[in-house]
This record gives C-alpha cells, structure tokens and sequence, in this order.
C-alpha cells in the first residue's frame, strides 16, 4: 500500500472541498456574466478534483507512473469535445 | 506505511502493486467514459437555445447536501485506508461502515429526487435536458451503487484474519474507486445543478 496520509490531513482536505463546493454554489447565485460564472466554477471543480485524485487517491506520494496512467485519459477527451464543438452546434 | 500491510500486494516490473495498476488502469478507462458523456451533455447544451426549457428546474439545496454527503464519504474512506495501513480493525471497520451509510444514503436522496420529478410527470424522455439529467445521474448513481457494494465485501472481509496479513490493499482499492466516483459527481453536480 502506498503512504496513507494523516487523519489530521484527511479532514483537512474535506474542509477544502466542501469550503470551495460552497464557493461554487454562492458564485452560482450571483448576477454575474454566465461565462465568468462557468469559467470559476468548473475552475474550482477541477481543483477539488485535482486534491482528491493527489492526497486521497494518493498521487501525490505513488509512483509518477500512476499520474501518467491517470492523465492519458484527458487530452483523449479534450480532443473528443473540441472535435465535436468544432462543428458549432451553438451557431445553429 | 507497516510492511505487514505492503507484504499483502503482489509487485510487477514496475514496482507497482498490480492490483493499485490495473485499478488506475480501469478507472482511465472510466473517466474516458464519463468525458465521452459529459462532452455530449456539454454539447447537446450549447445546440440548445432554451436550456433547460420547460420544467427544468432541479433544487440546488438538494444537490448542495448530496454533494456534501458524498464529500463527507470520501473522508471517510481515506480515514479508513489510514486505519487499515496502521493495522486498527475497530477504525478500519467504522470509517468503512461510515462510508457505506453516506454512500446509501446519497443513492436514498437521488432516488427520492427521481421519485418527486416521475410524480410530476418529469422523466427521461420529457425533454433533452431531461434525457441528459436522469442519464449522466443514474450511471453516476449504479457507480456509486457498486462502490457501495464493494465496500460492503471488504468490510465483510475484515473480519476474516488472513485479511489482515494478505489482503490489506484491498481497502485501498475500494477506496480508489470510491474517490472516482466522487472526482465524477464533483464535475456533474455543478453542470446539471449549477450552471
């Protein structure tokens, strides 16, 4: 097994991801322009998502391989969803 | 971490656990399935000029609490993968009751929000943002669903004493995927609730 990270550690990070799960939905809420909106907002996703996958998926302290195995998936979908938005369904 | 609980995996070349590699193998696979999914939800959105249209209404406080549940639930798991790399059975078994109750209860939440949109005639195939709601949430759901369950097999499993010198990493494996399951609902909860 690799290295389990403290409890101390563990609550910590819980207290993040709900603290910026909180922010999203009160930047939600507000009268802003939607694409600022949607930019904070899927912002703060992907950082709430890069901590679990790096502290309680334990990234951060495995083999870099792992990370490497992790994120080959992810230009595949930003290429996926570009291809697809080039099409410009949103002109229609 | 104690070698009693690094004696349980098996090492390929790599000086990798096999199993913590295909897990990591298996859940790329999963998020190409999800991005395949969330690229058409985000797609089928923008062709859409009356997003959500009529009736597209879901509760943000609903949404809000089940995220909470399910972040909750993934503390729970990584306290309970601490646990088990320090050999306590008693914390290792609560943290994975814990998670297994936040897990049910998440399902017992969505399926009640299921039950109030059927009851107001709301349901997949009403409009496309409906079609989308109920796909992307119900394979998340049947996700969180088997988690639940392997949770369940592991913590069944602590009880035996051959798993404590031969199988402790399955607790990390289950958690591996618990944690997936919450990375996923952390992108969906602010597309379909939020934005």
């Amino acid at each position: 097994m690799s290295q389990a990270i403290t409890q101390r550690q563990s609550v910590l990070i819980w207290v993040w991801l709900a603290a910026l799960m909180l922010l999203g939905v009160l930047l939600s809420s507000l009268h802003l322009p939607h694409r600022i909106v949607v930019l904070a907002v899927l912002g703060l996703s992907t950082i709430k998502a890069v901590m679990v996958a790096a502290y309680y998926m334990h990234l951060k302290f495995d083999a870099k391989f792992l990370t490497v195995v992790a994120a080959i998936p992810i230009p595949f979908g930003v290429i996926l969803a570009v291809m697809v938005l080039l099409d410009k369904p949103w002109a229609r | 971490m104690s070698q009693a609980v690094a004696a349980g995996d098996d090492f390929g070349a790599l000086g990798i656990p096999s199993g913590k590699l295909g897990m990591w193998v298996f859940l790329a696979s999963e998020v190409m399935f999800f991005t395949g999914l969330l690229s058409a939800y985000i797609v089928l959105r923008m062709g859409h000029p009356a997003w959500p249209g009529p009736g597209g209404h879901l509760s943000v406080l609903t949404g809000t609490a089940n995220t909470l549940i399910l972040i909750c639930s993934s503390m729970t798991m990584a306290l309970a993968v601490g646990a088990v790399a320090q050999q306590h059975a008693k914390w290792t078994r609560l943290f994975l009751l814990a998670t297994i109750v936040l897990g049910v209860t998440f399902l017992g939440v969505k399926l009640h929000e299921y039950q109030l949109k059927f009851h107001h005639g709301i349901g997949p195939s009403t409009n496309i943002f409906w079609s989308c709601y109920f796909v992307l949430t119900g394979l998340h759901g049947i996700h969180v669903l088997i988690g639940v369950g392997v949770n369940a097999w592991v913590l069944l499993k602590t009880w035996d004493a051959r798993f404590w010198t031969e199988r402790p990493h399955l607790v990390e494996l289950s958690g591996l995927y618990w944690h997936f399951v919450d990375v996923v609902w952390i992108f969906l909860f602010p597309l379909i609730y939020l934005l």
